[in-house]
C-alpha cells in the first residue's frame, strides 16, 4: 500500500514538470472570452498605521485618565473599544504580547523581515510602561481589557499562591524565546486564550481554556494577565522602574485599606510600620542566604533545561520529521505518516535532513541553557525580592503589578476623582440612603 | 532623634537607587530600540500568506489546520490552463458510471464547483468560494489527470494574516510562505 502511495504521489510530482501540456488548449470557435478573476487584495498597510495610531492614541488617554482625571470610567471605556477594535474587529493579529516572538526572530535570524508596525507594536507599551507604568494593560490590551469587562468579585488569593503563580509568565516568556529563537514556532499564537472569542471560532482546547479563564475572570481579576501573561511580565520589570509613579490619592493616604480591598490584581502594598521589626543580623543573614541562591538557581535552572533540549527539540517540524523517519526505519510495518510519505514523494535526502537538524539540536542546546537561566533567575529574583522588607507607612501601589485599572481611585475616601467617597457604585447608593447628615 | 534618623536616609537612598535604576532601565530600552530599530525595515518585506501551488501535495491539511473554521485556503481556477475537458478529473469522482451532476459522481463534497456548457465539446469550470472548504480534492483530481489548473491558495479577504500561519507549521512540503503585497497572489496563469 505504501509503493502505491508512494508511485501514485511520485506519479502526481512528475506530472508537475508537464501539468500545463496534458491537455491542449482549447480552440474555441463561439467567441468565447476567459473570464476575468480578481482576488481581493490585502490593504493591512492602511489598518496597520491605523493600529499603531489607536495604541498610542489609547495608552496617553489612559495616562491622562489615570494621572490627571482619576477616573476611572474612560479607563473602562477605552477597555469596551479595545475589545471591540483590536479584539473583534482587528481580531489579534498581530498583538504586542505575540510580537516578541517577531522580534525575537528577527534578533536571531537577520534575515526574517521585522515590519515597522510590528517593531512599534512591540516597542510603545514597553516605552509608556517606563514612563507611566502597564497603561498598555489597563485599557488597550484586548486581552486584558476583555478580562476586566468581566470582573465582578475579587477572591483573594494568599501571597504565597499569587507570588508562586507569578512565575509562570516568566517560564512562559523562557519557553517562547527558546522556540521563537529555533524558529519552530510562536508559541503564544498557538496558545492566546482568547483569540477563540474574538474569531469567534478557533482551536477546541484553547478556546475550552480561553473560556475557562474568562469565567475565572469574573471572581479573580485578570487571571491571564496576572499569571500567564508574558509580555505582562516584560512590561512589569520596565513597569517597576517606571519614571512616573501612580499614587492612589493625592490627598494622603489615611490607611482605611479599602484601595487594597478593591484591588483586582493585589498590586496594593499595606504599611509594614505598625508590624513588629525582625531582628536585623537574622534579615542580612536571609538576604545573604538569597544572594548566594541567585546564581545556583540560574545554573540549576539551565542545567535542568538544557539537559531537555533534544526532547524539547522535537517542537521543531523538521525534527519531528527526522524522528519519524528513523522510527519509520525501526518499524517499517507501521503505516506511514503524511509526513514522511510526502518527503519520500519529493525525493528527500535523509543525510541533508540529518544536517539540518543538528544544525536545529545545537541551536536548541544554546537556547534551551539560555531559558533555563532566565528560569532559574527569575525565580532566584522573586526569592530575593520576597525576602526584603520595605517600611511603609501607608498604602502603596506595587507598579510592577498594577495595571491601572482605577478601581482604587473611586474606593479611596480622600480622592478626587468625581465619585469621591464612594466605596463601589453599589454601596455608595446604600450609604446615601442611611447616611448620617 | 529617632524620627529623624528615620526620615533622613533610607527613603534618600531608595529614592536615589529608584532614579538610578529607572535611567538604566531607560537606557537599556533606549539602546535596544535603537538595535531593533536598524534590523526593522520600512520597505515593503513579505508578510502575507500564500501557498506556492508548485510545492503543494493537496494532503488536505489546509482544510483542517487554518484558525478559521471554515479555512482561508480556497480552490482557484487558472482558465488560460485548463483544459475545458467534458471529463474532468477535478469535477468528476474517479472511475463514475454516469456522468450526471449526482452528488456521488462530484468529487467536490460541498458542491463547490459549477460547469457551464461553453461549445462542443468544451466546459467552463468555476469555483463558488463560498461553498468551497479548500479540503483540495478537486486540486488532487485536476492535478493527477488534467493540466492542473485547479490549485489551493490562500484567499488575501479572509486570510487573517496570523502572525504564524497554522497551516503552514504542519505542511509536510513546505509550501506555504510569505509574499509581498506587490506579489500577494501565487497564481497560475499570469496572463
Amino acid at each position: 500500500m505504501r509503493k502505491v502511495l508512494a508511485i501514485f504521489i511520485g506519479f502526481i510530482c512528475s506530472c508537475r514538470a508537464w501539468a500545463v501540456a496534458r491537455f491542449p488548449k482549447p480552440d474555441f470557435t463561439s467567441g468565447y472570452q476567459y473570464p476575468e478573476i480578481f482576488h481581493g487584495a490585502p490593504n493591512e498597510w492602511v489598518w496597520n498605521i491605523l493600529d499603531v495610531v489607536l495604541l498610542v492614541g489609547m495608552m496617553s488617554l489612559v495616562v491622562w485618565a489615570a494621572y490627571k482625571k482619576r477616573a476611572r470610567a474612560i479607563i473602562f471605556s477605552m477597555s469596551v473599544v479595545s475589545v471591540l477594535y483590536f479584539g473583534f474587529f482587528r481580531s489579534g493579529c498581530v498583538c504586542s504580547v505575540g510580537s516578541i516572538q517577531n522580534v525575537v526572530t528577527a534578533v536571531v535570524n537577520p534575515d526574517y523581515h521585522l515590519p515597522w508596525y510590528v517593531l512599534l507594536v512591540f516597542l510603545l507599551p514597553i516605552v509608556f510602561a517606563l514612563l507611566f507604568g502597564r497603561v498598555f494593560c489597563s485599557g488597550v490590551c484586548p486581552l486584558g481589557a476583555l478580562q476586566e469587562l468581566v470582573n465582578v468579585r475579587n477572591f483573594r488569593l494568599s501571597r504565597a499562591v499569587s507570588a508562586t503563580l507569578t512565575m509562570i509568565p516568566w517560564v512562559y516568556l523562557a519557553f517562547t524565546i527558546l522556540y521563537a529563537a529555533t524558529r519552530s514556532q510562536f508559541l503564544i499564537c498557538r496558545l492566546d486564550p482568547f483569540i477563540g472569542i474574538f474569531r469567534l471560532g478557533g482551536d477546541l482546547g484553547v478556546m475550552t481554556f480561553g473560556i475557562v479563564l474568562l469565567v475565572m475572570s469574573i471572581f479573580v481579576g485578570r487571571p491571564f494577565c496576572q499569571f500567564l501573561c508574558p509580555y505582562g511580565a516584560l512590561l512589569s520589570v520596565f513597569s517597576a522602574l517606571s519614571w512616573k509613579k501612580l499614587e492612589i490619592t493625592d490627598k494622603g493616604c489615611i490607611n482605611c485599606a479599602l484601595c487594597s480591598v478593591s484591588c483586582p490584581v493585589d498590586a496594593i502594598r499595606a504599611p509594614q510600620s505598625s508590624r513588629t521589626k525582625e531582628e536585623r543580623r537574622k534579615g542580612v543573614k536571609r538576604i545573604i542566604l538569597m544572594a548566594v541562591l541567585l546564581p545556583l538557581l540560574t545554573l540549576a535552572g539551565a542545567v535542568l533545561v538544557g539537559s531537555q533540549s533534544d526532547a524539547l527539540s522535537l517542537a521543531h517540524k523538521d525534527v519531528y520529521l527526522y524522528e519519524l523517519l528513523l522510527e519509520q526505519e525501526v518499524h517499517p510495518e507501521m503505516e506511514e505518516p503524511l509526513e514522511v510519505e510526502t518527503f519520500h514523494a519529493l525525493g528527500g535526502d535523509i543525510n541533508e535532513l540529518k544536517a539540518q537538524v543538528d544544525d536545529i539540536r545545537s541551536d536548541y542546546r544554546f537556547y534551551s541553557y539560555l531559558a533555563g537561566a532566565l528560569i532559574g533567575f527569575v525565580i532566584g529574583f522573586k526569592l530575593l525580592k520576597l525576602s526584603l522588607k520595605r517600611g511603609r507607612k501607608t498604602y502603596e501601589i506595587d507598579m510592577a503589578r498594577c495595571t491601572l485599572c482605577g478601581k482604587c481611585f473611586n474606593y479611596c475616601p480622600q480622592s478626587t476623582s468625581p465619585r469621591a467617597g464612594r466605596t463601589s457604585p453599589r454601596a455608595g447608593r446604600k450609604s446615601s440612603l442611611t447616611a448620617n447628615p | 532623634m529617632k524620627d529623624k534618623a528615620q526620615l533622613k536616609s533610607p527613603m534618600d537612598r531608595r529614592d536615589f537607587l529608584r532614579t538610578c535604576s529607572t535611567f538604566v532601565a531607560g537606557g537599556v530600552a533606549l539602546a535596544s530600540g535603537g538595535l531593533l530599530a536598524a534590523k526593522a525595515s520600512a520597505k515593503e518585506g513579505d508578510v502575507f500568506w500564500q501557498i506556492d501551488p508548485y510545492k503543494c501535495t493537496q494532503c488536505g491539511r489546509c482544510e483542517t489546520d487554518c484558525v478559521l473554521t471554515v479555512s482561508a485556503v480556497k480552490c482557484f481556477h487558472a482558465n488560460r490552463v485548463c483544459g475545458y475537458c467534458d471529463l474532468c478529473g477535478g469535477y468528476y469522482r474517479p472511475n463514475v458510471k454516469e456522468l450526471n451532476t449526482a452528488a456521488e459522481n462530484m468529487m467536490c463534497p460541498t458542491g463547490a464547483i459549477k460547469r457551464e456548457f461553453v461549445e462542443e465539446p468544451y466546459f467552463e469550470y468555476t469555483i463558488d468560494e463560498a461553498l468551497c472548504t479548500g479540503c483540495g480534492k478537486c486540486v488532487k483530481g485536476c492535478t493527477s489527470f488534467g493540466n492542473g489548473s485547479l490549485f489551493l491558495q490562500i484567499d488575501q479577504e479572509k486570510c487573517q494574516q496570523c502572525n504564524e500561519c497554522a497551516i503552514a507549521k504542519v505542511c509536510p512540503s513546505d509550501a506555504i510562505q510569505r509574499v509581498s503585497n506587490a506579489h500577494a497572489y501565487k497564481l497560475k496563469d499570469h496572463a
